[in-house]
C-alpha cells in the first residue's frame, strides 16, 4: 500500500517536471505562434493600417477576399501558376527522392562519395543562390524548355518529347518537369536523408525472411520496403509541401511580400491564406489516395 | 547415380549464381548510372557559379567559351565583396542568425527532453501542437509577427498600462536582433518545429536505464539532462546544429520582414541584382559582367557552409543512419 503511494508519487513528480521542461515552448508557442495565427487569420477580413504607436483594425468582412480573387488578375494568374507548379514538382520530388534514397542506401563501392555529393543540397540549399544562378545562366542544361532558341540549338531532352509526339498534355508537362529539374533535384536533399533515416528503421529480420522465401527485390520492395515507409511518406510529404511553399521563387509568396512591403496587411494575408488552404487541401487528397491504393493494399 | 545428381545441383547452382551475378551487375550499373547523371545535376550549379564568378566582359562576346576561360577576372570577387558590404553583412549574419540558431539548438533540445522523457496530461495535445508549426508555414504568421515586434507587447499588457499611464513601455525590436532571439529563446523560431521533431525520435531511442540509474541517485531532472542524456546525444546535436545553422544562414525571408537595416548576408545577396546597377554596373545579369559579380557573391555566400560540410561531411553522413529522425 505504502508503496504503489510512493510510485505514483514519483510519476507525479516526473509529469511536473516534464511539464516544466515544455513549458517555455508553450508560453512561446502562445506569443509567438498562436496570436500571430489568430490575428493573421482576423487581418484577412479587416482593414489594417498602422498608425504611430497603434494598431488599428476595422473589420470589413470578405472584401479582402473578393477583391484578391475578383478584382485582382495578377493574384489569380499568380495563384494558377503557383498551384501548377506544386502539381508537377510534388511527385516527382517524392518520387526521384524515394529512388535516390533507395540507390543511396544499398551497399556499393563509392556510397560515400555519393552520399556526401547527394547532402550537398541539404547543405548548401538556398533558395537565394539557385534563383540568382537561373538569372544569370545564358546557355546550358538549366534553360532546357525555357528559352525557345537555345532550345532548337541542342539536341536536348525537350527535343526528345517533341519527336516522340506525346499529347500536348503529357509532353507540356515532361516539359517543364524538365525544365525545372535542376530545381527539382536540389529540392530533393532533406527528403533522401528522411527517406534514408525511415529504411535504416526497417528491421533487417523481415528481409531475411524474405530471402528464405526466395522473394525478389522488386518482391522485397513493394512487400516490405514501402508499406514499411509509409508513416515516412508523410513526414515528406509535409516536408516537401512546407518546402514548396516557402520558396522563394514562389509566385504568391512574392506577391505576397510585395503587398506587405505596401502596408497592405490585411490583403496580403488573405492571399496568402486562400494559397495555404488549396496547397493544404491538395497535399492532404494526394495523402489520402496513397494510403487508400498503395499502402492499404499490402496490409 | 549419385554422382550426376550432385552434378546436377553444382550445375544448378551455378545457373543460379550465374544469373545473380548478371543481375547483381545490371542493378550496379544503373545505381552508378542514374547517380552519377542525377550527380551531375547536383554539382552543376557549384561549377557553373564557380567558373561564371571569374568571367571577364570580354569572354561574355565570345560564345565559345562556357566552362574553360581564356582568363581570369579575380576583380569580380573584389567588386563583389564591396557591393555586399561583406564585412558588415557577414557581421549581422553571425550576431543576428548564428546566435539565434544558437539559441534553438538549446531551447528546442531542452523542450524535446521533456516531451520524449515524461509523461504528463498535456503532452497529447503539446504533440499536436508542435505538428501545426511544423505544418504550418512561417509566412502564414510573419505579417502580425512584423507588426507586434514593432510595439512588442505581451497580451496586451503594456498597452493597457500605456493607456492607464500615458507611458509607452512597448519597444520596438525589429531591426535588432531580438526578433530573432526571442522566438528562438522559446524554442519557436526558424524551423523549430521540424528541430523539435528530430530531438524527441532520438530522445526516445535513448536507453532509460542510466537516467533511471540516476534518478534513484538522486539527481534532480536537470541534473540527468545535463550529465547523462546531453553527453550521451551527440549524435543529435550534431545534426540538429548542421541544421540550425544552415538553416539560419540561408535565411532570408525573415531577415527580409524583420531586418531593414542591419541585413545579414543572404538579405544582402538576395538584393544584390537590383543593387548593382546603382554601383554602376550592367542591369543584364546574362551578358554583362554584373552576373560574374553576383556568382561570385554567392561563391563568397556558399563558402563557409561549403568548408563547414567538408569538415563535418563523414559525421554528418554517418549521423543520417544513427539519429533515427523517422523513428
Amino acid at each position: 500500500m505504502k508503496k504503489a503511494v510512493k510510485h505514483r508519487g514519483i510519476e507525479t513528480l516526473k509529469a511536473k517536471y516534464g511539464f516544466r521542461f515544455a513549458l517555455p515552448w508553450c508560453i512561446g508557442v502562445v506569443i509567438f505562434f498562436f496570436v500571430p495565427l489568430i490575428q493573421s487569420v482576423i487581418y484577412v477580413f479587416s482593414d489594417v493600417s498602422l498608425a504611430a504607436g497603434s494598431i488599428e483594425i476595422n473589420f470589413e468582412g470578405l472584401t479582402n477576399i473578393k477583391e484578391v480573387l475578383f478584382t485582382d488578375a495578377n493574384y489569380t494568374n499568380n495563384l494558377g501558376g503557383a498551384i501548377g507548379k506544386f502539381a508537377y514538382s510534388f511527385p516527382v520530388i517524392m518520387i526521384l527522392s524515394l529512388i535516390l534514397g533507395i540507390l543511396l542506401n544499398q551497399k556499393f563501392h563509392g556510397r560515400i562519395f555519393y552520399r556526401a555529393l547527394y547532402f550537398l543540397p541539404v547543405i548548401v540549399a538556398s533558395g537565394v543562390v539557385m534563383e540568382l544562378i537561373f538569372m544569370t545562366r545564358s546557355s546550358d542544361i538549366a534553360s532546357i524548355g525555357t528559352d525557345a532558341s537555345v532550345r532548337d540549338n541542342m539536341i536536348s531532352a525537350a527535343t526528345v518529347i517533341d519527336w516522340l509526339g506525346l499529347p500536348v498534355t503529357v509532353s507540356s508537362y515532361l516539359d517543364n518537369v524538365i525544365s525545372q529539374i535542376m530545381n527539382l533535384v536540389w529540392s530533393c536533399g532533406v527528403q533522401i536523408i528522411l527517406w534514408i533515416a525511415g529504411m535504416q528503421a526497417i528491421p533487417d529480420l523481415l528481409y531475411e525472411v524474405a530471402k528464405v522465401e526466395g522473394a525478389t527485390k522488386w518482391e522485397e520492395f513493394w512487400f516490405i520496403t514501402f508499406p514499411m515507409l509509409s508513416r515516412v511518406t508523410v513526414l515528406v510529404a509535409v516536408y516537401t509541401m512546407v518546402d514548396l511553399v516557402t520558396a522563394k521563387t514562389d509566385l504568391v509568396m512574392e506577391q505576397a511580400y510585395q503587398y506587405t512591403q505596401q502596408q497592405s496587411y490585411g490583403t496580403a494575408s488573405a492571399m496568402l491564406w486562400i494559397y495555404f488552404i488549396i496547397i493544404g487541401l491538395l497535399t492532404g487528397a494526394l495523402l489520402l489516395c496513397f494510403t487508400r491504393f498503395c499502402a492499404k493494399r499490402w496490409e | 547415380m549419385f554422382k550426376l545428381k550432385k552434378d546436377d545441383i553444382t550445375f544448378t547452382l551455378n545457373r543460379l549464381k550465374h544469373r545473380r551475378t548478371v543481375s547483381a551487375l545490371a542493378t550496379a550499373l544503373f545505381r552508378i548510372l542514374m547517380l552519377t547523371s542525377i550527380g551531375y545535376i547536383v554539382i552543376y550549379p557549384l561549377l557553373y557559379m564557380i567558373v561564371t564568378s571569374l568571367r571577364s566582359t570580354e569572354s561574355y562576346s565570345d560564345p565559345g567559351i562556357i566552362w574553360l576561360l581564356k582568363d581570369y577576372c579575380w576583380e569580380n570577387y573584389v567588386d563583389a565583396f564591396s557591393a555586399l558590404k561583406f564585412p558588415e553583412a557577414f557581421k549581422n549574419t553571425i550576431l543576428v542568425e548564428m546566435v539565434s540558431a544558437f539559441l534553438e539548438i538549446v531551447s528546442c533540445s531542452i523542450v524535446a527532453y521533456g516531451l520524449a522523457r515524461f509523461e504528463f496530461r498535456s503532452k497529447k495535445i503539446m504533440m499536436v501542437v508542435l505538428i501545426l508549426t511544423i505544418v504550418i508555414p512561417t509566412q502564414m504568421i510573419i505579417i502580425p509577427q512584423m507588426i507586434n515586434f514593432s510595439q512588442l507587447d505581451f497580451f496586451g499588457i503594456l498597452g493597457l498600462f500605456n493607456k492607464a499611464t500615458g507611458i509607452d513601455l512597448r519597444v520596438n525590436v525589429l531591426d535588432t536582433p531580438f526578433s530573432f532571439y526571442l522566438p528562438s529563446i522559446f524554442g519557436i523560431g526558424l524551423k523549430s518545429g521540424i528541430m523539435i521533431f528530430i530531438y524527441i525520435q532520438f530522445f526516445k531511442g535513448l536507453p532509460k536505464e542510466l537516467e533511471e540509474a540516476a534518478w534513484i541517485d538522486g539527481a534532480g531532472p536537470v541534473k540527468t539532462f545535463l550529465q547523462i542524456a546531453v553527453p550521451s546525444s551527440g549524435v543529435v546535436f550534431l545534426t540538429v546544429t548542421i541544421f540550425s545553422v544552415v538553416w539560419h544562414w540561408n535565411d532570408y525571408y525573415l531577415a527580409a520582414m524583420f531586418m531593414t537595416n542591419n541585413r545579414p548576408l543572404a538579405l544582402a545577396l538576395a538584393n544584390l541584382p537590383s543593387q548593382l546597377p546603382t554601383l554602376g554596373f550592367g542591369y543584364n545579369l546574362m551578358t554583362t559582367r554584373a552576373g560574374s559579380i553576383v556568382m561570385a557573391a554567392c561563391f563568397m555566400f556558399v563558402v563557409p557552409m561549403l568548408v563547414m560540410y567538408i569538415i563535418l561531411q563523414g559525421k554528418f553522413v554517418k549521423s543520417i543512419d544513427r539519429v533515427g529522425i523517422t523513428g
